[in-house]
């Protein structure tokens, strides 16, 4: 009878496996497939128990090649296996929101294998085919614009691959300085659920909003404290001499060479927990005002403009009225918190006799220090410090309800609208706030201030765009006064309005992205554009210090190794991507991204690069698991986490399997059922 | 049909038939047995609290168990709600015997968050009626009793965040699966319940 038992007991574990292994893949497939795909040659532990081995180690060098306005930056992944069983390894990696990302080598020993371009949807079937065929293979997905993911099949037991990628950016010249920040670090991102009713039971919690959660994101973070190392070298050839360069946040040493200098980081390595950021400023002040470039590609011609308006402008005569929002969410908590909270109180003493303002803090919900914008007085700016300093950290990031409210402040002609957002951005629902800001901002100018070692720049660059102001990043505390100063001083300054390009010969341009309508202050404009033919020079036109104003610049002729096309393709590719988040005809933007991408040899959010060895290397039959390797949390945050335990039993499904079999049973043994059958 | 001449259309039937009652039978024996072991659990080990409690040195809850009970959690005003020996560590094991406080987390009560871990369809079922506003007590073994209130009700992807253990304040939070009627375990939603010491 026991042996019985146990061979029923077998039969009934069998069924069950195959009827939920046939109900999982029911189920919608998941968005990241490196991590569910599992083909079977691939055994993927995902238990808590998971996370006591570890075999997987990721070390990171970026070299960066600066000239002129462009860097030109290589980040090689060492995913090295200490375990001995074979390993697929994922990465979750942060990049500039506008890198332009073209060239993925895979090296395993001597043999190494340059990347394609492809449809993610082509890319990632290459990639598992791979996979499963035991090959070396690696892709590079865009999770975000500012997230990336590296994925590596079957690294052999105590074995290294590496993974270079290269990518383009331009550099800003902002506030009489260039910055070049390379990211290291991720600061975990929140989506808020749907508000909960909170005197409603659970059970009528909106299931469609968890399908909609589940479905916008892809491989998720695995974001610990810093134990990723990185190893970082600037080569600065800017064409113009240096009067000073600095790291802002790590200690450099600085070589002189032939082109310029060589930046490196002093010690061997740093821990990954906190962005680069190497600023450097030319000798001769104001010598950068415009720039032009162009590089010839086939019949097109791709032209790079910088414009750097003067930092001098009058000082606006105009009220201001200003309304401050500050995140009180949980991850601003430590110095993020003091941080913003010296921000917010600086812009407070900023503010001028005459000017209007108003303070909202939000986490899960939110409050506001007046009703309505209150004048600056005494009184106003003694409640205003009370409720500075009563301001703790804790909650949720839920965004909308407080911008909302201060966009809906009504409209005043006699006053300059500004809304200050000071915040990290840790948000899941970028797309869904942009959209917002672009819709409702009217007049008014939202500037964002991210806070904190690695703020989410993507997001508050594009919510900073969309409502027509600036972004200003404040990464350590004593950089809050300084920053604050020069936001404020754009704040009081417009200085370049109603800005217009004029081509020779009425050519007819392609800007890349639509053209801002006045610049502040010390704000850099980049301009990339396609043109038919190689002008000599472009003339600029606008209003300044409320006079007209006429400005020529000559273009200057570039090789084709620059890569300014490329570099014109991703600002085109942001823009299509923007109009796609505020809602435009999905299925035509789509087609223009992934043509602009292939074309470009780019990675997309449709695109991925994707590098297939021919050599099968794992034999048949070999263990083998799945290991994401951690990304660093940014320093100074509490990301001191636990995760989750499996929290079901299989009771449910045993008894429904149960069921099954019983009525299955009961339907064979009742007779006259069985005479009806055809069998 | 050569190589098996004796079985006719109709003994078929009845293997199967017989094979499928059994296995049916099989499983829904072990769907009761997760629900009486839970409860079963929850009961020797309560009644194991309440001997230690009262100086006895043999509290174990059967002779040859291996864990011991944390805390009791307690549902609801006063000391009538239902009640929960919660058991130290998230393993598979000890969940199937109550709700289990994870050790890399504080003990409930101290500063910090303590993370508390139930099944959904057993001691945990009952998180699905849970309100902004409820009470919730922790009486630790020294007898000292903490008194949190439930300030706020989540559903988050397990694939894609953690729980922070950092707070200002003796922080609660529970987590189980969800949705709770979903009969495929093994889900990437979880519930997370958080509460905060009642001023």
């Amino acid at each position: 009878m026991y042996l019985f038992n146990l061979v029923s007991r077998a039969a009934c574990r069998v069924l069950v496996v195959s009827l939920s292994t046939w109900l999982a893949s029911a189920l919608p497939a998941g968005a990241h497939e490196p991590l569910e795909a599992q083909s079977g040659t691939l055994y993927l532990k995902s238990s808590p128990d998971a996370d006591a081995y570890e075999a997987l180690r990721v070390a990171t060098t970026m070299r960066a090649q600066v000239t002129g306005n462009v860097a030109r930056v290589h980040v090689t992944q060492r995913f090295s296996n200490t375990g001995s069983d074979w390993v697929e390894g994922l990465y979750v990696f942060p990049l500039s929101a506008d890198a332009a990302v073209d060239e993925l080598y895979m090296s395993v020993g001597e043999r190494t294998i340059r990347g394609e371009i492809q449809e993610k949807a082509k890319a990632q079937a290459a990639y598992a085919q791979a996979r499963s065929e035991g090959k070396q293979a690696s892709i590079v997905d865009q999770e975000r614009p500012n997230m990336f993911t590296t994925a590596v099949a079957n690294i052999a037991p105590n074995s290294t691959v590496s993974i270079e990628i290269t990518y383009l950016e331009t550099i800003p010249y902002r506030d009489s300085r260039y910055t070049l920040r390379l990211p290291l670090a991720i600061t975990p991102r929140y989506t808020p659920g749907a508000a909960l009713d909170p005197a409603a039971p659970l059970a009528a919690a909106n299931a469609a909003w968890v399908n909609a959660t589940i479905g916008t994101s892809a491989t998720p973070e695995r974001v610990t404290a810093p134990r990723q190392h990185v190893d970082i070298t600037v080569e600065l050839a800017p064409g113009f001499p240096v009067r000073s360069v600095a790291s802002l946040h790590h200690a450099v040493d600085v070589k002189d060479d032939a082109l310029g200098k060589e930046i490196h980081l002093s010690g061997n390595q740093i821990a990954a927990d906190h962005d680069f950021e190497l600023v450097w400023a030319p000798a001769v002040a104001g010598d950068v005002e415009t720039a032009a470039f162009a590089e010839k590609v086939g019949d097109d011609t791709f032209a790079l403009l910088v414009l750097t308006p003067p930092n001098d402008a009058d000082e606006a005569t105009q009220p201001r009225e200003v309304t401050f929002i500050i995140d009180t969410s949980g991850s601003m908590h430590g110095p993020s918190i003091e941080q913003a909270s010296a921000a917010l109180q600086m812009g407070i003493d900023r503010l001028k006799q005459g000017d209007l303002f108003n303070i909202i803090r939000f986490a899960s919900d939110y409050s506001s220090l007046f009703a309505m914008p209150q004048p600056v007085g005494d009184s106003s700016r003694l409640l205003a410090r009370q409720f500075i300093s009563s301001l703790r950290a804790g909650g949720g990031t839920e965004m909308r309800a407080p911008l909302e409210r201060a966009m809906s402040t009504p409209p005043n002609a006699s006053f300059l609208q500004q809304i200050v957002f000071i915040t990290d951005g840790s948000v899941g629902n970028e797309a869904e706030l942009v959209a917002l800001i672009n819709r409702e901002i009217g007049k008014t100018r939202l500037f964002t201030v991210g806070i904190g070692a690695a703020p989410n720049s993507y997001f508050l660059e594009q919510a900073a765009a969309a409502g027509r102001g600036s972004y200003t990043s404040i990464a350590e505390r004593n950089q809050v006064g300084s920053r604050m100063q020069d936001l404020f001083h754009k704040l009081e300054r417009p200085a370049l309005i109603d800005l217009k390009l004029l081509w020779p010969d009425h050519l007819p341009a392609d800007v890349a992205a639509t053209l801002p309508g006045d610049i502040y202050a010390g704000d850099p404009l980049v301009i990339l554009a396609r043109l038919p033919a190689s002008p000599s020079s472009l003339t600029l036109s606008g209003r300044m210090r409320g006079q007209d104003w006429v400005h020529e610049v000559q273009i200057m002729r570039v090789g084709e190794q620059s890569g300014l096309s490329k570099l014109w393709a991703r600002e085109r590719i942001a823009d299509l991507s923007r109009q796609l988040q505020f809602g435009g005809d999905r299925e035509q933007l789509r087609t223009s991204i992934l043509d602009l991408a292939l074309k470009h040899h780019l990675v997309s959010e449709f695109t991925s690069l994707v590098a297939v060895d021919d050599v099968v290397v794992r034999p048949p039959g070999s263990l083998g698991h799945v290991e994401q390797a951690p990304t660093s949390a940014p320093t100074g945050s509490y990301w001191t986490t636990t995760g989750f335990a499996k929290t079901a039993t299989p009771a449910g499904l045993l008894l429904a399997c149960g069921l099954l079999c019983m009525t299955f049973g009961a339907f064979l043994y009742w007779p006259r059922y069985r005479r009806q059958m055809v069998l | 049909m050569t190589y098996l001449p004796n079985l006719r259309l109709e003994d078929w039937r009845k293997a199967a038939m017989v094979a499928a009652l059994i296995a049916g039978a099989v499983c829904v024996t072990e769907a009761a047995w997760i629900h009486v072991k839970a409860s079963l659990a929850q009961a020797l080990i309560g009644a194991a609290w309440r001997r230690e409690q009262a100086g006895s040195r043999n509290a174990q809850p059967w002779p040859w168990a291996d864990t011991r009970p944390l805390a009791q959690l307690t549902f609801g005003e006063g000391t009538h709600g239902p009640k929960f020996m919660v058991l130290e560590g998230s393993s598979g094991r000890n969940l199937a015997f109550g709700p289990t406080h994870d050790p890399a987390s504080v003990i409930p009560g101290e500063t910090g968050n303590s993370v508390i871990e139930g099944h959904r369809d057993t001691h945990f079922a009952l998180l699905r009626n849970v309100k902004i506003g409820d009470t919730l007590h922790v009486e630790s073994l020294a007898g000292r009793n903490i008194s949190f209130m439930v300030t706020d009700i989540t559903i988050v992807d397990s694939r894609r965040s953690r729980i922070s253990l950092h707070a200002d304040g003796p922080r609660l939070t529970l987590a189980t699966c969800y949705p709770f009627d979903a009969v495929v375990p093994g889900g990437p939603l979880r519930l997370i319940v958080t509460a905060d010491r009642s001023p």
